[in-house]
């Protein structure tokens, strides 16, 4: 039973392991994955705890769900953010997550700083600290594949960093297989601070089901009606990649730094169909009936010889338009070169293409650099990629993410667009008000994945989305209206698949027929006997979301905080479909008051006392 | 009646494995299914499901005398049985190896694959 699963209390220090139950009442109120991490990592955050000191705890925390027949089967990663400097967390895929739930734990909490290199073996109930030594140095496959051999178990999934989180490297991520990450926030670095290189499992416990009849019955027919939505048949037989064509054509593309929104006909390059000749297969991520992730091989030209999974959207934005690169092959060979340093693809591509718009500006020059950082320049994209591993040259700066404002003199600043402390991704939301919403109010910092409510762009019947948000939202883009309804909803909505372990592509987020939390109730009830009301889930996505936005009120971070780059007020799109779109300051205000209403939280952004009260957080006040 | 794989398309999911324990043994322990999915993942990405092929002539009960239309109606088996078999058709955890019954009549693994990768063939 997945209730039975433990929390293991790790302390490298001491090479100790502590392992608890996790109380079903803290099941009920923050179901697992994100929302438990949230719980356990409140208990200790605070404004003076440094990042990578062994105090900050690195906590895996796999979904209610995960491992089980549901709507995805994930984990988030969770710890104070060295990228930043505030709230870290970060969602990933593959087989890591279920793997866990096999072997016993839910949650890892992961304390303290080993004396030498060191990697965790999990196998089903016992926990053991093994020498990583020989490790160091390799990237994340290779670590990965290492691991397999010594242990002689080609069934070990491991979840590791490459150089980039040995070498403290602000935005590392931690990975496993080819390309899964929990990408964003930097929690490879943390990782790295503790001289743990990986985290190896194996589980063969069994996952035991309350009512296994009806809970298969329930699932086949919920999974038959998802595959049968327009959305999921594309993500399958395109990936996410299809989202590129979208944003380019509509105009809410990065294109070198957001300068530009769109790359009009030339985005035909990078678009999901120029993929086609390179891909060989879809892939799964554990559990998952869409396939969304391409296998791709590479066999003639500069790259031949290249094989691997990928790329995703966001990387195509990220190091394709974003630094003015519009070489697909290149693409797909820097963003595995990514994958295998163990750096996430947004991060890394947002501060290339500001290093590259301080070049364009005269900020910088070669002699600094040590490459010409021309837009699209590929070599010195390449180069800058393994000089940020290794924290070499002009990558040592670099690597440093938005702290390098400092070094990069007075006025760089002006040119990173970040919101607390954490860079904008692939996209530009002067066209789409929602989104760049969600990207001002989201707890780690500019992100898509905390709200993106991609239903927008579907200029459904306004009845419809009425009935999804409990109150009226325009169905135009580039409207402000109900918006901040909008956000607010799936702020958090997200926060529950996040702590269930489900994806976002296979719940509501791009079609209005994707599950929601009916089938969620439905679902928990069936496979843990668990009593959840779909009242009750809304309620612990409210907690969640309100107990990571009291990490942020005890940073002294509130509604000033809640903004946008400067760019998207003060400089229309210049050209292309989004032309003349800007976010207008009085009326993202009124967005902004009527999202923090509905999450019960005053006119500065901080919770209400009675909410935190209804929300069982009093203890936060 | 047999279950064909076509490997190129198996997008490792898993959930044939999840379906096939589910419903035989009422849970979810891909280890305890009859059908597995070895995957090369860090290298080719390429996923091959192994199962029994339902052989006209089943070498896996050479010296037995259980009768084999009984025996195909089995999900749990001896270890000895997967050792025989030509095609690494069976799937061994701890002292039980575990045979594609095709869940007499209507295999569930079919039923949840979405990729292409099993199809049954009468």
């Amino acid at each position: 039973m997945v209730l039975s699963r433990k929390i293991a209390l790790i302390n490298l220090t001491k090479e100790s392991v502590r392992v608890s139950s996790i109380p079903l009442d803290l099941r009920r109120t923050f179901l697992g994955g994100r929302g438990i991490n949230m719980y356990l990592l409140s208990k200790v955050y605070s404004k003076t705890l440094d990042p990578l000191s062994p105090q900050n705890p690195l906590i895996f925390g796999a979904g209610l769900l995960t491992g089980t027949l549901g709507f995805g089967s994930r984990i988030n990663i969770t710890a104070k953010s060295p990228e930043s400097g505030y709230l870290g967390d970060s969602n990933m895929g593959g087989d890591f997550g279920a793997e866990l739930v096999q072997a016993g734990f839910s949650h890892l909490v992961v304390t303290g700083k080993s004396q030498k290199p060191v990697y965790l073996l999990i196998r089903d109930n016992e926990i053991e600290f093994r020498d990583a030594r020989s490790l160091m140095g390799l990237d994340t496959v290779e670590t990965q594949r290492r691991i397999r051999e010594e242990l002689g178990d080609e069934k070990i999934k491991v979840a590791s960093i490459g150089q980039a989180g040995e070498n403290l490297v602000r935005f590392a991520s931690i990975h496993t297989g080819m390309k899964n990450a929990a990408g964003r926030t930097g929690m490879g670095a943390v990782m790295g601070s503790k001289n743990l290189k990986a985290v190896a499992v194996r589980g063969t416990l069994g996952i035991t089901i309350s009512d296994p009849k009806h809970y298969l019955r329930y699932y086949l027919s919920e999974k038959k009606k998802l595959m049968e939505t327009k959305w999921v048949q594309a993500l399958g037989k395109y990936g996410t990649p299809i989202l590129f064509q979208y944003s380019n054509t509509m105009g809410f593309l990065s294109v070198r730094n957001n300068q530009w929104t769109t790359i009009g006909d030339q985005g035909y390059a990078l678009e999901a169909e120029a993929l086609e000749p390179y891909t060989t297969g879809m892939l799964s991520c554990f559990g998952c009936p869409a396939h969304c992730r391409h296998r791709y091989s590479i066999t003639e030209g500069r790259y031949k010889g290249a094989r691997g999974e990928g790329p995703e959207y966001a990387s195509l934005g990220s190091l394709g338009t974003k630094l003015g690169n519009l070489d697909l092959e290149h693409i797909i060979y820097a963003v595995d070169l990514c994958n295998r340093y163990g750096l996430d693809t947004i991060s890394t591509g947002s501060y290339i293409a500001w290093a590259m718009e301080l070049y364009q500006r005269g900020f910088l020059d070669q002699e600094q650099t040590g490459v010409p950082l021309h837009w699209g320049e590929g070599e010195a994209i390449l180069e800058l990629l393994h000089h940020i591993a290794h924290r070499k040259g002009f990558g040592k700066i670099l690597s440093e993410g938005s702290f390098a404002k400092k070094q990069l003199g007075k006025g760089s600043e002006a040119y990173l667009l970040d919101i607390k402390n954490f860079p904008i991704e692939m996209t530009d939301e002067r066209l789409s008000k929602s989104f760049a919403l969600g990207m001002a109010t989201s707890t780690r910092g500019a992100c898509h994945m905390r709200s993106r409510p991609s239903l927008d762009v579907l200029g459904l019947p306004e009845e419809v989305l009425k009935k999804i948000y409990g109150g009226p939202v325009s169905n135009q883009l580039s409207s402000y209206a109900g918006k901040g309804r909008m956000v607010w909803w799936h702020e958090l909505f997200n926060a529950v698949t996040d702590s269930l372990g489900f994806c976002r592509f296979l719940t509501i987020f791009s079609s209005p027929h994707a599950p929601s939390y009916r089938q969620f109730a439905r679902l928990i009830k069936l496979a843990t006997g668990l009593n959840l009301s779909v009242k009750e889930l809304k309620t612990a996505g409210e907690r969640i979301y309100t107990l990571e936005r009291m990490m942020l009120i005890r940073e002294g971070l509130s509604r000033k905080e809640d903004t946008l780059p400067k760019r998207y007020f003060d400089e229309p799109v210049p050209e292309g479909p989004a032309q003349g779109e800007v976010i207008l300051r009085e009326a993202f205000d009124q967005m902004l008051e009527e999202n923090y209403r509905l999450h019960g939280w005053n006119k500065n952004g901080v919770p209400k006392k009675g909410t935190l009260r209804r929300l069982g957080l009093d203890n936060e006040d | 009646m047999r279950i064909k794989v076509d490997a190129n398309k198996c997008s490792g999911c898993h959930l044939c494995e999840m379906v096939c324990s589910l419903s035989h043994l009422g849970i979810i322990h891909p280890e305890r299914s009859a059908i597995r999915i070895q995957k090369d993942d860090l290298q080719t990405s390429l996923n091959t499901p192994w199962l029994c092929k339902q052989c006209k002539i089943m070498k896996c009960l050479d010296g037995e005398k259980d009768v084999p239309a009984r025996e195909r109606k089995k999900f749990i088996w001896s270890t000895q049985r997967a050792e025989r078999c030509p095609f690494n058709g069976l799937n061994v955890f701890g002292e039980q190896a575990y045979h594609c019954d095709l869940c007499l009549g209507n295999p569930q693994c079919v039923k949840v694959c979405t990729s292409g990768a099993l199809t049954l063939s009468t």
